[in-house]
């Protein structure tokens, strides 16, 4: 028994020397970067400068990380970055293991620190109120505002812009005109998404009604296969999604109907069903963040760009199978949407919703007014449901 | 009424062949006495392997310049997604049956492997495809639903019963053998032995090293052919990242669900799917999701009670189920 603790003892001591031993130059690395910073201030370079991000996923999703990761290398296209100057963190669950991954990033001198996800954000805040040279940024958020952190800020795009233009494409392809939506989750984001891409389809269509079944998850193939087949059952003949995989489009393929897609162009995974994704152009903030930070100026607490500036845009339409006279019509409404001649949420509109303690709310635009979505915060907050969409729970 | 009715229970079929699939190789398993929880990882590796099988087969015959059949396209499937299944149970069966390794241990690290294999290769191949791992129309249509003439066009019934791809009726099929063999055959008698007592079955001069590597190692095969209704019919010959991901339990649980029993697992099959998709087609007012959610759950842990309650031998566990037999060791 001594024998056996004492063994034991060693075997730790050995272990423990070792990891000493391979700890010290790595310290000694992470020293440099915040001695370097208090030296000159501003010292961070175009040659010194490290990117981190977090990932809830990985680019194999081939949805919402992936079209983030292209993001990322636009941006080390346009800097000029090499590759040990960006540090990815994929496949990170929202929970403990983030403040943990975070914790490695700024550990191996990172200067700015991106993290995609939504239920990161608790440990982003965190992280930016010990760590004050690092600058934090995180996508979909909207704590940062509120936060009084000035390296603490929030991203996105306006993407029901993009949604409410491809709501244009399933409003004219539409037969019965009854359209199905997959939905993630009740939140607000989800809703502004499903509420555009709605008001897109019943600006070209306006007998068309919406069925919106929710999945409760961001990936699960099998719940999104089912939930577009149970919209089908019940008469809808374009499928759209708030969801990750491609499962939604080639359900509808297999049921022969239409599909319009999020995130990634799916016509190769459906092509005889998917008519035209809204998909984000993370790029463009990515490197205009980086950009910022090299430049010593000071990242927006809250960022959000849309269809003006390109950070939402759409897929290729399918013009194979898309109704005759959709990329004109959508033309037509990209161009009063941009010159402000229509909004998205205009008025004469009434929905009703939830707030988050559950008590009902309800909103009424007047004709000639519009709701300010993304425009003050960058988080979307329409949590209203429209006339004419109807959720099946 | 009569619509929503045809259109749950289809659905119900659809969302639980998966599940039999995975819970008959279980069954196979556990009646030779090893219970192998790596069934999610055995379902990833039948998933991958029969995409992977499948977009092999139609890109080599497009290369050489042929047209690809839809038929030969799902039997490649079919048989090497039971090849990846059979592989991953034959690494618990050596780690179980040889060297004596601890079966939930061992189960537990399949799964993971499984998960990590189906993963890797996924994207792999993803990345090689430029974008997508996807299959053919002509793949695609094999996978769909068969019209039978005639058949298919009596209402209701015609809908109910003649409307699915041909893996649902792989699946009763595989259920019905399995019970024959149970039931009927010498060979399927001497395996319960082995399941129940496999000391007394070594003393009747049983092999029983012999007949639980055969009946681990096909069970996993079907288990993987589980795994590739996910990946061919389900995401329709996609790869989705982790789109086995929870399955592979549920099938474990069906399994007690079944109580052991192939024909019985048809049948709670059936309505453990429809349990699972029942809220998208019923609606009660004010009653959330999530409780819809844990209902097959609910009905596992009751079909346990009751079953634990009546003690009855014909409906549990074989009583070998869980250990490794060791000749000497007495």
């Amino acid at each position: 028994m001594k024998k056996k603790v004492l063994a034991l003892v060693l075997a730790l001591a050995l272990m423990l020397t070792m990891l000493a031993g391979c700890g010290t130059p790595a310290s000694q690395e992470g020293n440099t970067t915040p001695e370097g910073g208090t030296d000159a201030g501003t010292a961070i370079t175009l040659d010194t400068i490290k990117v981190g991000f977090v990932h809830v996923s990985d680019q194999s999703d081939m949805g919402y990380t992936y079209n983030h990761d292209i993001g990322t290398q636009e941006m080390q296209a346009a800097l000029g970055l090499r590759d040990d100057q960006i540090i990815n963190k994929f496949n990170i669950p929202e929970g403990a293991e983030c403040a943990a991954a975070l914790q490695e990033l700024i550990d191996q001198g990172c200067n700015i620190i991106f993290a995609t996800s939504f239920g990161f954000e608790d440990y982003v805040k965190e992280a930016a109120a010990a760590n004050p040279d690092v600058q934090f940024c995180h996508a979909t958020g909207y704590q940062a505002a509120g936060s009084g952190l000035s390296n603490f800020h929030n991203y996105f795009a306006s993407v029901y812009e993009a949604r409410y233009l491809a709501g244009i494409a399933a409003g004219l392809k539409t037969e019965t005109n009854r359209l199905g939506y997959v939905a993630a989750f009740p939140f607000a984001e989800v809703i502004s998404g499903y509420t555009a891409f709605y008001l897109g389809a019943k600006s070209v269509n306006p007998d068309v009604t919406m069925d919106v079944m929710y999945t409760n998850s961001w990936n699960d193939p099998t719940v999104e296969a089912q939930v577009a087949k149970a919209l089908i059952e019940r008469g809808c003949d374009v499928i759209s999604q708030h969801s990750d995989s491609t499962a939604p489009a080639t359900t509808a393929e297999e049921n022969g109907v239409w599909q319009v897609g999020y995130n990634n162009d799916m016509i190769p995974a459906a092509p005889d069903a998917s008519l035209i994704s809204a998909r984000i152009n993370w790029g463009i903030y990515v490197t205009e963040a980086v950009q910022t930070l090299l430049d010593g100026g000071q990242i927006p607490v809250d960022w959000c760009k849309g269809l003006a500036d390109g950070a939402v845009y759409l897929s290729p339409l399918n013009a194979a199978i898309a109704a005759d006279g959709t990329q004109a019509a959508i033309s037509d409404a990209e161009a009063k949407l941009l010159s402000g001649e229509v909004h998205v949420f205009g008025g004469p509109l009434t929905g009703n919703g939830v707030d988050f303690d559950g008590n009902p709310i309800s909103i009424d635009i007047p004709a000639g007014d519009y709701y300010h979505e993304q425009e003050e915060a960058s988080a979307p907050s329409w949590g209203y449901v429209v006339p004419g969409c109807t959720v099946i729970e | 009424m009569i619509d929503t009715a045809t259109a749950l229970l289809m659905a119900a079929v659809l969302a639980g062949t998966p599940l039999l699939l995975g819970a008959l190789g279980e069954i196979l398993t556990e009646k030779s006495g090893n219970l192998n929880l790596g069934v999610e990882g055995m379902m990833f590796m039948g998933a991958i392997a029969g995409l992977i099988g499948s977009y092999s087969y139609e890109q080599a015959l497009t290369a050489a310049g042929f047209e690809p059949s839809g038929a030969i396209s799902a039997l490649v499937a079919l048989i090497v997604s039971f090849l990846a299944g059979a592989f991953g149970a034959l690494i618990y069966a050596f780690l179980t049956i040889t060297l004596r390794a601890n079966q939930n241990v061992t189960g537990l690290i399949l799964t993971i492997f499984g998960t990590g294999f189906g993963n890797f290769f996924g994207e792999y191949f993803g990345l090689k495809a430029g974008g997508y791992v996807t299959v053919s129309s002509v793949t695609k249509a094999a996978f769909s639903p068969i019209h039978f003439p005639l058949l298919s066009d009596i209402p209701v019934l015609g809908k109910l019963l003649f409307q699915y791809n041909w893996m649902v009726y792989f699946a009763v099929a595989v259920a019905l053998v399995m019970f024959w063999f149970f039931r009927k055959s010498r060979f399927g008698l001497n395996l319960r032995a082995v399941g129940e007592d496999p000391a007394a079955a070594d003393a009747a001069g049983i092999s029983v090293a012999r007949y639980r590597y055969l009946a681990t190692v096909i069970g996993g095969g079907i288990c993987g052919i589980g795994g590739m209704y996910m990946s061919m019919v389900t995401t329709s010959g996609v790869w989705v990242h982790g789109c086995v991901t929870g399955y592979g339990w549920l099938a474990v649980a069906l399994v007690i669900f079944a109580t052991w029993s192939p024909l019985r697992g048809v049948l709670v099959a059936v309505i453990f799917g429809g349990l699972m998709i029942m809220r998208m087609y019923i609606t009660i007012p004010g009653l959330p999701a999530q409780i819809y959610d844990m209902v097959p759950y609910l009905a596992t842990i009751l079909v346990l009670i009751i079953t634990s309650v009546r003690q009855s031998k014909e409906h549990a566990m074989p009583a070998g189920c869980g250990l490794n037999y060791f000749r000497e060791d007495r």
